[in-house]
């Protein structure tokens, strides 16, 4: 019998899972996914807001004001990887001033610790790229972009060393209540019983709660955004996060520097039919390309590395609906996470174990929290010495796997073995970035596919580029006899 | 101790530029960062090499041990499974930073450098395909890597988006592999390939070839795995039209779709980019607008027959030998530029201070011309002319003229007039 019972791996069911964690309880994090940080969270703009564009008085306000400044806090201990860009919204004339203006009381209202209106010219000054046609722009100097998969790692690694259960490639079909706690039943027909559930199940919070209540009060509509990345040379084409002004769509097309040096370009804002399958359009791309020169001038299209879509899990409700169900006792419901989810995720899972499940009466803090993620080598990012005495003692870190992004034989072991190692290519590049960078897997992806051989005893046709069934090859042609 | 020459690359280009520095005695070594000398040709294991430099016709493993023979026989110094991660140049010499598991990282010391670092695949992400983004989309020289080298064959059911050479042999490869390829799509209104590898790969085997156009939607079943894709035709302005839709069911879709120097060992040195090669500028002495720095290869310019790379390659090795012996005199540059109908040259200057360094012109026209009048203009003056027949994108150009008197201060211009009416 588990305490806690969370659905969902993504940066949300992570986030709670550390934060239930630091409680004597027994706690398993499920998801249908093959890892962890897969859906949302996997396909995003990377950004963590400054709460300047939410509107006053909603959950989303205060946990994103809130959520900023815990990444700052969290920084050293959980090792988050943090880019300290600032953003600029920007305004084009008056009437756009004008909203800008509106922005402004926007952020005084949520409390937001820092921002100031700066001229164009002034803002051109620190990013001479921005367009010319810019008159104004309102500075966020808290906004800052983060690795979201890392933060879920992050997260998880430490729920993880506190006991918590992870249990991947297992979609909940049926959830049941008994008298004093529930049956949950997954595809594979593994049933797991717990005292509570936490539903973070992302753009299926609605469909994971309509299988114990019948109906969800939200409904999650697939909003889908489409994403340029251009390679890390482009480095220093802009400084800060550019944002338009935001409207009903959202916060607009975006272009966001990211922490290892790439740009983001995007994303669009479409409502799709099918909210569960990400995929980029023609003229969704088109779209991008099109709105993202009224932000700056010079954009080099001309070194995009790859597109990519994601869906934002948008609900009717218009907040973060974060409740326990008012039909099911002890089922607590952690839906319509969209932006700003990402900023506002460790504040979320305070938020919902403080204040709604009220942990604190029910269970006993642990003393012995390991609080700490245990410390992942990041070799390009040291000093030459640091690496020449880490290759002393290790010397696979002498090893480079990945010529693009520089990443050694060691990390890419580590990444396998880890506390949430992986054996699938993809999931090693959600771990190190080998093949996230110009080539794109063309050289590193055999190299792994003979580490996973040789160190890991893996068949060839066993290797998976990601889920069940997505294996590389389909037959070997130089088989011994 | 400090180096005289340092090559980086052990594939066909390397191979020569050591070689030729080694007949003039310098002291070179070659860094390779495979485990194998040779390069790519190791896993081009179809004929078809070697009919210019040994007037035979060779595979690829086979045209590459002529070279390593010659290669080791000469008692060149090299290192393998080693990674060059850095290059900076302070005074007159360059640092050569590489790290290998045997050695860690280590610093080496040359008065010139040689990159021969080859080219690396476009992706499906340079050329912005939209769908899904499933297992099975797949270059077509990483599909013949794991297939010639490893013996692993990545589908059973192959689309071919691109008509470059590795696409058609890979079409050839994976149909006698018991794979069916279901067609091959050319984003141009002609191929991209050499005319025997048509008529070799795909007609041969009766593999359909589409062209004008491309593919428009890749669809991943709930795996994440390949399921179809969609081809359409294209306009003048290589957009889709609509109502033309095919889709193929495949497991694979092979992309050879350009290939693209691999220069990103330059990115701590500041030299002259040209955005036509996608590659560095260089001087008729492959030297590049660093001093002591020379390129050469599929890393300078992308070849269609490895011939013409070891003959790059040892001019570029003989002149750097020239440089070490400070052959080169007070320097004069002027342009190359490229004009009508023509997408590049190289080199893209011609430096004066090479007195004795011999002019080999390459280019590639814009179009197909049937026939079509070479003209180099200094100023309003024509220095070189030349009727020529059948010129192709797909096929690179080459000249020779003497260039010694030549005014020294005026740039060139090179033009392909079109006469084929």
């Amino acid at each position: 019998m588990y305490d806690f019972l969370i659905i969902g791996a993504g940066i949300i069911g992570s986030s709670v899972a550390r934060e239930l964690s630091k409680y004597q309880a027994r706690i398993i994090v499920i998801d249908k996914e093959n890892d962890v940080a897969n859906v949302q969270t996997s396909a995003n703009s990377a950004i963590v807001h400054s709460g300047y564009s939410d509107n006053p008085g909603t959950l989303k306000a205060k946990l994103s004001v809130k959520g900023n400044k815990m990444y700052e806090e969290l920084e050293e201990e959980l090792r988050l990887p943090l880019l300290k860009t600032g953003a600029y919204v920007v305004a084009h004339n008056k009437t756009e001033e004008n909203q800008l203006l509106e922005l402004y009381d926007n952020c005084k209202r949520n409390q937001v610790p820092k921002f100031e209106i700066i001229d164009g010219d002034e803002a051109r000054k620190n990013d001479p790229n921005l367009s010319d046609s810019i008159s104004k722009v309102l500075s966020l100097p808290t906004t800052k972009v983060t690795y979201p998969w890392e933060v879920a790692f992050a997260a998880m690694e430490v729920a993880i060393q506190n006991g918590v259960d992870l249990v991947l490639n297992s979609k909940v079909i049926h959830i049941e209540k008994k008298h004093d706690f529930f049956v949950v039943k997954t595809q594979k027909g593994i049933e797991y019983h717990t005292r509570n559930i936490v539903n973070s199940a992302g753009v299926e919070s609605d469909d994971i709660t309509k299988l114990i209540e019948g109906n969800s009060p939200f409904t999650i509509k697939g909003r889908k955004g489409e994403y340029f990345v251009l390679d890390k040379r482009t480095k220093g084409f802009i400084n800060h996060v550019i944002y338009p002004l935001p409207s009903e769509q959202g916060k607009g097309v975006l272009i966001t520097p990211q922490y290892h040096g790439e740009t983001l370009l995007g994303p669009n804002s479409e409502y799709v039919d099918n909210k569960y399958h990400a995929v980029t359009s023609f003229n969704g791309l088109q779209y991008v390309k099109k709105h993202v020169v009224d932000l700056a001038k010079n954009i080099p299209f001309n070194q995009i590395i790859r597109s990519f879509a994601g869906i934002r899990s948008t609900s009717d409700y218009e907040d973060f609906y974060i409740q326990e169900s008012k039909k099911t006792s002890r089922f607590f419901i952690v839906g319509g996470i969209e932006s700003p989810g990402l900023t506002a995720c460790f504040a979320i899972a305070e938020y919902l174990v403080n204040d709604v499940i009220n942990m604190g009466n029910l269970y006993e803090k642990k003393d012995n929290f390991i609080k700490s993620r245990v410390e992942k080598i990041k070799f390009n990012e040291l000093s030459i010495e640091e690496k020449k005495d880490l290759i002393k003692k290790d010397s696979r870190y002498g090893k480079i796997i990945c010529k693009c992004e520089k990443i050694t034989e060691k990390e890419i072991m580590d990444a396998i073995n880890g506390p949430l190692g992986s054996k699938t290519i993809k999931g090693i590049k959600k771990r190190t970035r080998a093949g996230a960078g110009l080539c794109q897997g063309g050289y590193c992806e055999e190299k792994i596919v003979k580490i996973l051989i040789n160190n890991f005893g893996l068949k060839p046709l066993d290797i998976l580029y990601d889920k069940e069934e997505s294996n590389l090859f389909v037959s070997e042609t130089k088989v011994e006899v | 101790m400090i180096r005289e020459a340092i090559v980086i690359g052990g594939g066909a280009s390397g191979l020569a530029a050591a070689i030729a520095l080694k007949k003039k005695n310098k002291d070179v070594l070659l860094i390779e960062r495979e485990i194998n000398l040779g390069g790519i040709l190791n896993q081009c294991i179809h004929n078809g090499f070697g009919l210019d430099v040994f007037k035979e016709e060779y595979t690829g493993p086979e045209y590459a041990k002529k070279f390593v023979d010659e290669f080791r026989s000469m008692k060149i110094d090299y290192l393998i499974d080693t990674t060059v991660i850095d290059i900076t140049k302070e005074k007159n010499h360059f640092h050569v930073k590489i790290t290998s598991e045997d050695c860690g990282i280590k610093t080496i010391i040359s008065k010139s450098i040689i990159i021969s670092t080859g080219c690396y695949e476009r992706t499906r992400g340079q050329i912005v395909i939209p769908g899904d983004r499933p297992r099975g989309v797949i270059t077509a020289g990483s599909a013949q890597r794991y297939l010639n080298i490893n013996g692993y064959l990545v589908g059973k059911r192959v689309f071919i988006l691109g008509s470059g050479d590795i696409g058609l042999i890979m079409a050839r490869r994976m149909q006698l592999e018991g794979a069916s390829v279901l067609g091959v799509a050319e984003i141009m209104p002609y191929s991209n390939g050499l005319n025997r590898n048509i008529v070799q790969c795909l007609n041969d085997f009766n593999i359909p070839l589409f062209l004008s156009h491309t593919v428009t939607e890749v669809e991943s079943d709930c795996n994440n795995k390949l399921k179809s894709i969609t081809i359409q035709k294209v306009d003048q302005n290589f957009l889709p039209i609509k109502e033309t839709e095919k889709i193929f069911n495949v497991d694979t879709l092979l992309l050879s779709i350009g290939l693209i120097p691999d220069i990103t060992l330059l990115d701590n040195l500041k030299v002259d980019f040209d955005t036509r090669t996608k590659s560095v500028k260089v001087n008729q002495a492959y030297e590049t607008s660093i001093e002591g720095l020379f390129i050469c290869g599929n890393s300078l310019q992308v070849h269609d027959l490895v011939d013409n790379v070891s003959k790059e390659s040892l001019r570029a090795g003989k002149a750097a030998a020239n440089y070490l012996d400070n052959l080169v005199e007070k320097r004069q540059v002027i342009n190359v530029i490229p004009g009508k109908n023509t997408l590049f040259t190289t080199p893209q200057m011609i430096d004066f201070g090479w007195v004795n360094q011999e002019l080999v012109l390459n280019f590639r026209v814009q179009k197909k011309i049937d026939k079509a009048k070479i003209k180099v203009y200094q100023g309003e003056e024509v220095i070189f002319e030349k009727i020529k027949t059948f010129l192709a994108p797909a096929e690179m150009e080459t000249l020779s003229f003497d260039y010694k008197n030549l005014h020294k201060n005026k740039d060139l211009l090179l033009e392909v007039e079109d006469i084929s009416l």
